[in-house]
């Protein structure tokens, strides 16, 4: 089977390419052009169309416990429960598994990744992913409040221990990669510790939460995982929280080091009152720390639910929950907060929230550094991806908005300044090319020969968010899914993970601690191939960088 | 060998299996209820309910959304089975039914609350509706269950330092045990909603929560059988809701009322039931009722005469299977302890399915 999408403009910053030209398909995998002749089985006119590779979104809540505890403690936000208005506040949002894949599919989404999964959570949460169709899914096996990491950590057992234990933890986990979140934060919160900053020391454990991130940074690091230790730095949403972001890109002396939903800690306490952007001098310390990567988890406004594994952050937020309810679990390790939130453009702090994740997408000039995401859906539902690509390529619609939201707001921020637009060929290195390395996803994010067929073509329009709303086609693995924005037939995605080397001595180990621990079998821990119920539903991703 | 029998004669497997999707396609509104099945079992189920247009429903869903109101009124601080046995120096246990082995286990362990200073655990029973045994080291205060909804509201406003009246517990007592929850490091309030209303529960979650103004305290409900908990996941993330939800409409709809499977029978609004129960072999908790399709552990159920019955295999003994675990609070591979040749709940569905009238393409999952 032989597949032409003929004479569209193809954007492919992998292979510094932005041109008018023909893409080919061939058994799943771009290929390269036949000779002159050859016939297509199908050919697809992409004449005034733009054809990208699938975008990647690497942080989006998608699957797991946490995901579903927001789905049962918020029915009234979806269309038909006890029959309501089909416009509910979240209707739009893809509530099940299975809108969620399709969702993602419509917008020319084909890889996504859950970043925080609880190991002990693991098979629940890739059961999930296993119900979302089309797009291929991978997760973020969260340590860094677990007795066994700090245990080694206080015993000063050595890096080889820790990288044992994060291989072993991959494995079972089948993760992509390792996330630390609020790091010593969910354990500290269980010995009544109620604030906790990067230098701020677990009681019992002895050790302080920056060195639960220098050791697991450097753990993952030596493993070879492609994709750098994932931090949730301490202090979340608070103003002043610019400082512990400052603090843990400094911390990184070098080494690579993602640092998450960079906008909830880009507040300040300048302003009358006490609350305002330091987006400036977060996006510089990003220019100048070359081995640091951000997403920015962007501001909507709207309904929406936070949901996230940092518990202590997610209990001092319960006061804000709108509406009033709210789930906190005391975790084995990470525990989980589910807290329904409602950004409104009146109100001051939300509007600078929103200035604050566009000021960081627009003063960080490497557009390979700086990654495209919500923090789903804890800034923003993930359908609301179209509205902010449209804000980032158009001044003036930047400016109507602005000009709609509290002037005090605005004045405590740079937005209004930055005449920066960003381009489709920079769009398409934040969403494709940029994501994909990151992750060590050679085989996806360019359309260069021997990468699967993961094609978004979309309509040229003047509006960039209708247009990145409904591709006009979507191929994966070479499958034509989407047409018109629309998901014509389901296909199985897989879950890519790292099973990076480790001593198999730590098997034992882990054998005996869950049996003296928890009087529990560790074999309950490990996500066994065959549970998951579709062909092949995992795959092996090489620790090589 | 598969066994199945239509009106109570046995019959072969795929004859059986017809005549279900036969009675199934021709339902107005089939319910699927029982739903003692894995996950795989769920997920057919689901996917079986979209396909006709029917409800499904939980043997143990009354329990189940009592703590599920709860959450959705008021949300709750809970904590997982391990870190209330390893962690919790306080473990209040409120109400009866709570007699199982995961609070064996936590009986008369140490509390690892701190790393260097393993300390012993407070146990306390409130109103557990039977005597406390002597020398078990357990304390019990009161023991009618009845008495329970008055003497935890006394509880509750003895912790906030307001008065309270009368009630089976002693105030002495009850300010005792007001100051040993306050003095918990991390103390774990344990229930189990099979015995409790949700007034109670409610009560008892808003004081663990107002316990958390000054000290650490979650909840813990134990989960209620039949892999209800297992169900209810797979339930929400195929559809967004809980079980007592129906596709009649083509969408999931939620309805606890509407969709409450025996108030579905005992009004003749379902006109055919598919009945699950893989774990053991429960029969439908009501009398008269419409036609029913059993998938059942072992023979047929004698006394009364479902239309047709068709023998399934176990989760975890028959064959592979992924259920929720009572002691990891969580869903779990379980391998086959004795595999046999006994058709699972998904591979059922699965065929019956395979023998319903083609629909368009695009609705397979």
């Amino acid at each position: 089977m032989r597949t032409l999408i003929a004479g569209g403009r193809v954007i492919d910053p992998a292979h510094g390419r932005d041109a008018i030209g023909d893409v080919w398909i061939g058994d799943g995998r771009i290929v390269d052009a036949p000779p002159a002749g050859t016939a297509a089985d199908a050919t697809h006119d992409a004449t005034g169309k733009i054809v990208m590779a699938g975008a990647i979104d690497i942080h989006s809540h998608i699957a797991g416990w946490n995901v579903n505890t927001a789905r049962l403690l918020l029915p009234e936000f979806h269309r038909a429960a006890a029959p309501r208005p089909a416009a509910t506040p979240l209707s739009n949002a893809g509530w099940s598994t299975f809108e969620t894949g399709c969702r993602y599919a419509e917008m020319g989404f084909t890889t996504v990744v859950e970043p925080a999964v609880l190991p002990h959570y693991a098979l629940h949460a890739h059961l999930e992913l296993a119900d979302i169709p089309i797009v291929d899914k991978a997760t973020l096996a969260v340590l860094g409040n677990d007795d066994f990491l700090l245990g080694l950590m206080h015993a000063r057992e050595g890096a080889s221990a820790v990288r044992d234990y994060v291989s072993w933890t991959l494995d079972a986990a089948r993760s992509l990669g390792v996330k630390v979140i609020n790091a010593g934060g969910a354990m500290a919160f269980k010995a009544n510790v109620r604030q906790f900053s990067f230098d701020d020391v677990v009681p019992q454990y002895g050790v302080s939460s920056r060195e639960i991130v220098k050791t697991l940074q450097r753990a993952v690091h030596e493993l070879s995982v492609p994709h750098p230790l994932h931090v949730h730095c301490n202090n979340l949403g608070m103003a002043g929280s610019d400082e512990t972001a400052l603090a843990t890109i400094a911390a990184a002396e070098g080494l690579p080091l993602h640092l998450a939903h960079l906008q909830f800690y880009g507040y300040g306490k300048d302003g009358p009152r006490g609350f305002s952007s330091a987006a400036a001098r977060l996006a510089e310390a990003v220019n100048g720390a070359k081995s640091v990567t951000v997403d920015v988890g962007q501001v909507m406004f709207g309904q929406t639910v936070t949901i996230s594994l940092d518990t202590l952050r997610q209990f001092n937020a319960r006061g804000h929950a709108r509406p009033r309810k709210w789930v906190i679990l005391d975790g084995d390790a990470n525990g989980a907060g589910i807290v329904p939130y409602n950004y409104r453009s009146s109100d001051f702090y939300n509007a600078v929230q929103w200035a604050v994740g566009l000021e960081l997408f627009l003063r960080i000039d490497d557009p390979w550094r700086v990654f495209f995401t919500t923090d789903h859906p804890n800034g923003a539902p993930f359908t609301t991806y179209p509205d902010i690509l449209a804000l980032l390529m158009d001044r003036d619609l930047r400016a109507q908005h602005i000009a709609t939201l509290p002037p005090e707001a605005m004045a405590v921020t740079t937005l209004p300044a930055i005449t920066r637009e960003y381009s489709l060929t920079e769009i398409a290195a934040m969403t494709r090319a940029a994501p994909a390395r990151l992750l060590g996803l050679k085989d996806r994010g360019h359309l260069g020969p021997g990468a699967i067929a993961d094609v978004a073509v979309y309509d040229d329009q003047r509006d960039r968010a209708k247009m990145f709303r409904a591709a006009a086609l979507v191929f994966k693995d070479g499958d034509l899914v989407v047409r018109d924005g629309v998901v014509t037939h389901y296909r199985w995605g897989r879950a890519l993970t790292v099973r990076p080397e480790r001593d198999r001595v730590i098997d034992r180990r882990m054998t005996d601690y869950y049996e003296n621990r928890y009087g529990l079998s560790d074999a309950l821990l490990k996500v066994p191939e065959h549970a998951v119920g579709r062909p092949e539903p995992f795959r092996l991703v090489p620790c090589v960088r | 060998m598969a066994r199945a029998w239509i009106d109570g004669k046995p019959a072969a497997l795929e004859r059986a299996i017809g005549e279900a999707a036969k009675m199934l396609a021709a339902s107005r509104c089939p319910l699927i209820a029982g739903l003692g099945t894995d996950v795989a079992g769920a997920r057919a189920a689901i996917s079986l309910a979209e396909r006709i247009g029917g409800v499904v429903d939980h043997m143990n869903s009354d329990a189940l959304f009592r703590d599920l109101a709860v959450v959705r009124e008021a949300g709750v601080m809970a904590t997982t089975p391990s870190e209330a046995r390893i962690r919790a120096d306080v473990l209040l246990l409120v109400g009866p039914g709570l007699e199982n082995a995961w609070l064996a286990a936590a009986e008369g362990r140490e509390t690892v609350h701190s790393r260097d200073a393993r300390s012993a655990r407070s146990i306390v029973r409130l109103c557990p509706g039977r005597p406390g045994a002597e020398g078990d080291g357990i304390r019990t205060l009161g023991s009618d269950p009845d008495q329970l909804p008055v003497v935890l509201a006394a509880l509750r406003a003895r912790l906030a330092g307001r008065a309270a009246g009368n009630v089976e517990v002693a105030g002495k007592a009850l300010d005792e045990l007001a100051t040993l929850l306050r003095a918990a490091k991390f103390g774990v309030a344990v229930w189990s909603a099979a015995s409790l209303d949700a007034l109670v529960i409610e009560m008892l979650c808003g004081m663990v929560a107002d316990l958390n103004a000054e000290t650490r305290f979650a909840g813990f409900a134990l989960a209620p059988g039949e892999n209800a908990v297992g169900v209810l996941q797979t339930c929400g993330w195929m559809t967004g809701f809980p079980m007592r939800t129906g596709f009649g409409r083509g969408y999931p709809e939620h309805d606890p009322w509407r969709f409450d499977g025996k108030r579905m029978v005992a009004s003749r609004e379902a006109d055919c039931v598919l009945w699950i129960s893989a774990f053991g072999a429960a029969a439908p908790d009501w009398g008269e009722g419409p036609p029913v399709i059993s998938l059942m552990t072992g023979d047929a159920v004698s006394g009364r005469s479902p239309s047709i019955q068709i023998e399934v295999g176990r989760p975890g003994i028959d064959h592979d299977g992924i259920e929720h675990h009572a002691g990891l609070g969580t869903l779990v591979a379980i391998a086959a302890a004795r595999p046999s040749e006994t058709v699972s709940v998904a591979g059922a569905i699965g065929r019956i399915l395979a023998a319903l009238p083609e629909v368009s393409p695009g609705a397979e999952r």
